[in-house]
């Protein structure tokens, strides 16, 4: 038994230690907006927030996270009104939409460590693949973002 | 529309209506009892208010549910916010038809606008009547507004909730009229798509996120020679892994069923399958290009005469669809019934892999659609639906749900892939620098004659004749069955030969599918024009004098990226066009090569006509992807096969574009009378434009896609 605080709740899940918490997270606790695309962290589907750290969950083991801060989608917002997700749904940025969980969390993660990203701080902050190509939006989208961050603050 | 729609009206539990159509081929002569294909019920109508919108495509990123119910919304006059799309279910009883439900090929608006559009209208219609009734007044007297009936004279009102039921007891309307487009209030808007807001918030499920009571999870490895038997496994090591349950064959391999996706993945290591044998044993790189290289020879090569002249070979290699979410399926067998859960794009192949195998009838086999994570063609799976069997044995034989799952690795190495092509053109320019001899030869793997015997006698590729500047036979094929493929480019002496590579490869569509012929056209079209010394936009202007839809989106495009203006040193544009399934797209790209030869796509311009459209923001963000896939394309994406397997596994190899690639990209959509047709216009010209743009910048021509590990300077 390993007790995870995902999205500020405590879980005991009963699996090996060294099951990578992508699949903790998806059957075993059973929050499945974080998504498989790839198990060898090249796709970024599966980002979760460690702390303020943007992770791939395919890549790190249970045992490696337990006691730590872990956010997925399902906990960045009560409501869907975190800034990111309000920009994503302005910008219309979602296609088939399968990679954005991880999209969303990895801009959140990149706006927390950099208010105002510029295009080419984007580019390297970035890595997350989309295979309908919704970048161009996810770049506007994050710089909207930056604005709201602005104005709520 | 030279066809009647019949609307078909059924009462539904609890007092609501359900509205659907048939369609009358020729009603001049038949019965509305003939020949007719019931298309099943697409609104349904509850007591609360709440419309539902069965839409019969899948939701892929595309648009097509809120298209679709943006479509019925104008024509009901609904209040939009009661309005929840769902995939249609189960394709008997909610969508019974002769044709195959099925998304993709551009197809999901051109297919249903008209048809959606007379059913939002017939329903109004009904819902006038029976409010008319309801109230004691006048039909004439009576306006449908947001989600009521209204009396005009007595301003009284009532739901379309509150006239469901006394709805379905009417007879429908034979021909509803139709709205004029002025009045639309959704169709032509950018309306915010509805499946985004479950997109940002995690709750929208895909295949892989379907969870039912009891479920199990399977991984499965499959031969990597393609058509291969497992040899050995290792079955003692399998089941000793924590969670595994059961090892079950599957064809050309083997399944783990565990407790966990991630126990089945490392029951299915531990299991340690070996393969032997196999239909493509003998491929690889050499072994492919002697087969093109041979197929291309066969074809002879023609005497050129005059002074300018270009002999030109164009390649591109094979493609996977690498979409984020890997091939899925949930599947519950019970004796007597079948229910499937996945990111289907064909539905009725999946229909008829579970009647073939389990003896079914189609009243106990259902098939529901998720969300589909990427589809791009990549889930039409022509030699049989196989995630779906995978799924469906395994259930049949735990007596279980279960929900298969692919390992990126399986996906990409058993995909059904968009074929190799290589294409050689001869061309003479005559005085006027304008092409006297336009010899095209094309040889070319094909997922359409792989799939279709008489194509195989025939050796007749139909798939290289789209987007193409041939006449001869393609002018006889096309002008018979589809106009829309007419060449584009007035030139002389136009002769084309195309002949199928033999491939135990499997096969399939992909996004644009055809985009390689606008890649070898437009490439061989800017060479031309380059040797005639002639300006590569003005040159395509001269050749486009008789289609005026063509040359107006050059012209604009050109327009747009400022084309012809001064440009920043090791800077280069190109320029592009296509036909594609009807579709007109031209294209700008501007690039830059470094002195060690690093490309940057700066800025991409597209000017699009689709004809008329439905949502003009969910086209430009198809437009975008397109361009976002060309880059791709041009640049980085390809599968190669060594000892009869894929050499890619994964996209640590099997690289396509990310952010960092990404251009700003302006789109244009052109307003047009034409069509519907579809967005994917957008990918063909944008690897010829990135192409003639390097060689505009650096002079070196590049005419093997992708550019991989080609110098540029």
């Amino acid at each position: 038994m390993t007790e995870l605080k995902i999205n500020g709740k405590n879980r005991l899940v009963d699996v090996e230690e060294d099951t990578p918490l992508l699949w903790a997270i998806r059957d075993t606790v059973g929050l499945t907006g974080t998504k498989y695309g790839c198990g060898i962290q090249q796709c970024g589907a599966c980002t979760v927030l460690i702390g303020k750290r943007p992770v791939r969950s395919c890549g790190i083991t249970v045992g490696e996270v337990a006691g730590k801060d872990i956010t997925t989608i399902e906990g960045l917002s009560e409501d869907s009104k975190h800034p990111v997700q309000m920009a994503w749904v302005e910008e219309q940025v979602p296609q088939c939409g399968y990679c954005q969980s991880g999209q969303i969390m990895a801009a959140a993660s990149l706006l927390k460590r950099n208010p105002n990203p510029t295009d080419q701080e984007i580019d390297r902050g970035m890595l997350n693949l989309c295979r309908c190509g919704t970048y161009p939006r996810i770049r506007k989208a994050i710089h909207r973002a930056s604005d709201l961050l602005k104005e709520v603050s | 529309m030279n066809r009647r729609t019949f609307l078909k009206v059924t009462a539904v539990a609890g007092g609501g209506l359900l509205v659907g159509c048939t369609f009358q081929s020729n009603p001049n002569i038949s019965a509305p009892t003939a020949i007719s294909e019931d298309l099943g019920l697409f609104i349904r109508i509850a007591k609360d208010n709440s419309i539902t919108i069965i839409s019969p495509t899948s939701e892929m990123g595309q648009g097509t549910h809120t298209a679709h119910a943006m479509i019925i919304a104008d024509e009901l006059e609904a209040d939009w916010k009661k309005i929840n799309v769902v995939t249609t279910h189960t394709v008997r009883s909610e969508y019974n038809t002769s044709s195959d439900v099925s998304t993709g090929g551009n197809r999901g608006i051109r297919l249903w606008w008209d048809r959606l559009a007379n059913i939002g209208a017939g329903t109004r219609e009904l819902l006038i009547e029976a409010g008319a009734q309801k109230m004691g007044v006048l039909v004439k007297e009576c306006e449908a507004q947001n989600g009521h009936v209204l009396h005009r004279p007595s301003s009284r009102k009532l739901s379309y909730g509150q006239l469901a039921e006394a709805a379905s007891r009417l007879k429908p309307p034979s021909s509803p009229k139709l709205k004029s487009k002025d009045r639309y209030r959704f169709v032509g808007k950018a309306i915010p798509r509805l499946d985004i807001p479950a997109k940002v918030n995690g709750t929208a499920i895909y295949g892989t996120d379907v969870r039912l009571p009891g479920m199990r999870y399977a991984a499965v490895s499959q031969s990597p020679v393609f058509g291969g038997k497992v040899k050995a496994y290792d079955k003692a090591a399998a089941m000793a892994v924590r969670g595994v349950e059961a090892l079950i064959p599957i064809p050309h391999g083997m399944s783990v069923v565990a407790d966990s996706t991630w126990h089945a993945q490392k029951g299915l290591e531990a299991l340690n399958v070996q393969f032997e044998v196999g239909a493509t044993a003998g491929i690889d790189q050499e072994e492919l290009g002697r087969r093109f290289r041979t197929s291309l020879d066969d074809m002879g090569k023609t005497e050129l005469s005059g002074e300018k002249v270009l002999d030109l070979e164009y390649e591109i290699q094979f493609l996977s669809h690498a979409a984020l979410e890997t091939m899925n399926c949930t599947a519950f067998v019970s004796d007597n019934s079948c229910e499937v859960w996945g990111p289907f794009q064909f539905q009725t192949s999946a229909l008829n892999k579970i009647k073939e195998m389990t003896g079914l009838s189609e009243d106990q086999i259902k098939v529901h659609t998720t969300y589909v994570g990427g589809g791009f063609g990549g889930r039409f799976r022509l030699w049989g639906e196989d995630f779906v069997e995978q799924a469906v044995i395994i259930s049949k034989a735990l007596k279980k749900p279960v929900q298969v799952m692919w390992s990126r690795e399986e996906d990409i190495q058993h995909d059904y892939y968009h074929p190799a092509s290589r294409s050689r053109f001869q061309i003479s320019l005559g005085d006027d620098g304008l092409p006297s001899q336009w010899q095209n030869q094309q040889a070319a793997g094909s997922q359409w004659v792989q799939n279709d015997k008489l194509l195989q006698i025939l050796d007749l590729n139909p798939m290289a004749y789209s987007s193409s500047a041939h006449s001869g036979l393609s002018s006889v094929l096309f002008s018979t069955f589809a106009p829309k493929f007419k060449p584009h480019y007035d030139i002389a002496g136009v002769n084309f030969d195309s002949t199928v590579v033999d491939l135990e490869i499997p096969l399939g569509w992909w996004r644009s599918f055809m985009f390689q012929n606008t890649f070898f056209l437009e490439s061989a079209m800017d060479e031309s024009a380059h040797l005639a010394g002639v300006d590569p936009f003005e040159y395509r202007i001269k050749l486009l004098r008789n289609s005026p839809r063509f040359k107006k989106a050059l012209e604009l495009v050109a327009e747009d990226a400022n084309w012809g203006s001064p440009i920043a040193e090791g800077h280069g544009r190109g320029i592009a066009i296509c036909n594609f399934s009807g579709s007109v797209c031209a294209e700008v790209a501007e690039v830059s090569v470094n002195k060690r030869g690093k490309l940057v796509v700066h800025r991409v311009d597209c000017a699009i006509d689709v004809g008329r459209y439905v949502n003009p923001d969910t086209l430009k963000a198809q437009v975008e992807g397109c361009v976002v896939t060309g880059i791709s394309v041009a640049t980085s994406e390809e599968i190669t096969f060594k000892d009869g397997r894929v050499e890619q596994t994964n996209y640590d190899n099997y690289r396509i574009a990310k952010m960092r690639n990404t251009p700003e990209i302006n789109v244009r959509v052109i307003d047009s009378e034409h069509g519907p047709f579809g967005a994917d216009a957008g990918l063909p010209p944008t690897p010829p434009a990135i192409m003639n743009a390097i060689f505009a910048a650096t002079g070196k021509r590049i005419r093997r896609l992708p550019i991989g590990r080609q110098k540029l300077v």
